[in-house]
């Protein structure tokens, strides 16, 4: 059998998960604290191929060849999303430009020093508590419910400092949020009763992040690189904004174009195996 | 299978659901009293392709498993509360508010509703009186959760903490009428929308949660303004800049759509 027929195939499979990946991340350009997607390839594990026959097959080698190729990741991108101002003041966006001693992130987050190591940029995210587990979330279109308690625009608590939900028995009309997330009275800049403030974390490797879907995500890493952002941390909350999608239009309307394209070459390839099996099928060895 | 198609489709009509709703916003520009609405949108259902351990290779920085999204849906629709700009009528039944409150009405079947929309007429009751109504026919609330009643001949003075007087043709003569019903609002997510212009309370919550009656409005940071009308809190420039972002974001998803559409065309032509 002509092995580049399943190569091929491969490539068309993994351009769809590509196509994929940049619809979702076009159907979100509206939606708050959105982080956009992007859909990583790698090749299949390459092998090792012997040409057949000869007295000495070990002397037959023809070299390493690879066999496709799958999608490997969906990574996230996780630069900062630019804020709109709602003038509501339950509306919360953060500003995360954490920085780390010695290193300078480029556009995408990330920087590769002399000897080839990367570090990512850490990013702060409001803690919410859904049925009983800590999740992540840049969308901060919060809401009150009836009791009081601060929840997610789909209802789920959002964590205070202290762990436990952020109950408020008084109007948002005149509370104040800090940049460092502390609920204080609009008027006054006092605290209000139990100092109420949110519970921000900073996450070292945002690659170890999943997505949940609902605007959250979960943290898949090791408990060292999740903690409570500190004053020196470059973390900002502000009030009446919120976090657009950081979805670049322009990229993911040239990303879906190539997406397309590289799917039509691979079936362009597909077919023209077909056209060689057609040959060897009902061509060859006809009288 | 064709997980594009179905993505791109979910936006598509969520979208659509926005525009709606700035549609709405467009066409009361000119309502007095309105307050614009702003939409939400969270993104869905994310699902994992599980990997076995053999997909941990080197340079990976993701943890296992392929994750997908399927789209975005209009997750909720907040009723923007901010101050309209007020209209000097000079008419005595135009009343605005200034601040965080709503006038308390009554609709035809009783039930308890707010609005915003201060132009109100005097109705005669068939008797001696006239009912301070809403234009659409809501009995507004006065003192002792009693609709206001003016005694024919009279003029009626709303003072700015919503003191209702009633004062003789003549200037002199006046009967105090009790107070307008103003109440703070304290959480605007849990109003409903109701049509004219009014917001109701839904079933089940409790309206403490929702209104309070502050003992006196102006220390509660709320003015009555006897001559003025609230104009609509919708911005234009605000609505256009969104609209044009939606109706782009629609583009771009239907750009999707077809471009799928042509992947599933390449794929049923493979063998030609």
């Amino acid at each position: 059998m002509l092995r580049g027929l399943y190569t091929a195939a491969s490539g068309m499979i993994a351009q769809q998960r590509r196509h994929d990946v940049i619809t979702n991340n076009i159907a979100n350009i509206n939606t708050v604290g959105f982080k956009g997607g992007n859909a990583v390839n790698r090749t299949f594990p390459e092998a090792l191929v012997y040409a057949m026959g000869g007295s000495d097959p070990s002397a037959n080698k023809v070299g390493k060849m690879s066999m496709g190729v799958f999608s490997e990741e969906n990574l996230l991108s996780m630069a900062q999303g630019d804020l709109k101002e709602t003038y509501r003041n339950q509306d919360l966006a953060l500003v995360s430009d954490i920085f780390v001693d010695g290193v300078n992130f480029d556009a995408s987050g990330k920087s590769v020093d002399a000897n080839g190591q990367i570090t990512y940029q850490p990013q702060a995210f409001f803690a919410v508590n859904v049925a009983g587990q800590e999740r992540y979330t840049r969308d901060g279109s919060f809401k009150t419910t009836q009791d009081g308690t601060l929840v997610t625009s789909d209802g789920y608590p959002v964590t205070g400092a202290d762990g436990q939900p952020i109950v408020l028995g008084q109007s948002w009309e005149n509370i104040a949020v800090t940049a460092d997330g502390r609920l204080v009275n609009a008027e006054t800049r006092g605290a209000l009763p139990g100092n109420p403030q949110l519970r921000i974390m900073r996450v070292d490797n945002p690659n170890l992040l999943v997505r949940e879907g609902d605007g959250r995500f979960r943290y898949a890493g090791e408990a060292n690189g999740l903690r409570q952002i500190e004053a020196e941390d470059q973390v900002e909350v502000r009030q009446g904004f919120l976090e657009r999608s950081n979805v670049d239009t322009t990229q993911a309307a040239i990303d879906l174009m190539a997406a397309l394209r590289a799917y039509e070459a691979n079936q362009k390839v597909i077919q023209t195996y077909d056209r060689s099996l057609d040959k060897a099928v009902n061509e060859i060895g006809r009288v | 299978m064709n997980t594009s198609m179905i993505t791109a489709s979910v936006s598509m009509g969520s979208l659509q659901q926005k525009l709606d709703m700035l549609a709405d916003n467009f066409a009361n520009v000119n309502t007095a009293g309105y307050k614009r609405k702003t939409a939400v949108f969270e993104d869905i259902l994310t699902s994992v392709n599980n990997q076995l351990n053999d997909f941990n290779q080197p340079g990976r920085k993701s943890p296992l498993g392929l994750v997908e999204g399927w789209g975005t849906r209009l997750m909720q629709i907040h009723t923007d509360m901010t101050q309209g700009s007020l209209l000097e009528t000079g008419i005595k039944t135009d009343v605005a508010i200034e601040g965080n409150g709503l006038f308390e009405v009554r609709t035809a079947d009783g039930a308890r509703a707010f609005t915003r929309h201060g132009p109100f007429q005097l109705l005669p009751d068939g008797q001696d009186q006239r009912v301070l109504v809403t234009n659409t026919g809501q009995q507004v609330i006065g003192a002792g959760n009693q609709p206001v009643r003016v005694p024919n001949g009279y003029d009626l003075q709303i003072a700015a903490d919503g003191t209702l007087t009633a004062v003789a043709a003549d200037g002199i003569a006046s009967v105090g009428l009790g107070r307008l019903k103003v109440v703070e609002l304290t959480n605007a997510e849990l109003l409903r929308t109701l049509a004219d212009n009014l917001y109701g309370i839904p079933d089940g919550v409790d309206p403490n949660g929702v209104v309070r009656e502050p003992g006196d409005i102006n220390a509660a940071g709320i003015a009555v303004r006897q001559g003025f009308i609230e104009q609509s809190n919708v911005n234009m420039a605000d609505e256009m800049s969104d609209l044009m972002m939606v109706q782009r974001a629609y583009q771009l998803s239907a750009r999707a759509l077809s471009s799928s559409e042509q992947m599933m065309g390449m794929a049923n032509n493979l063998r030609a």
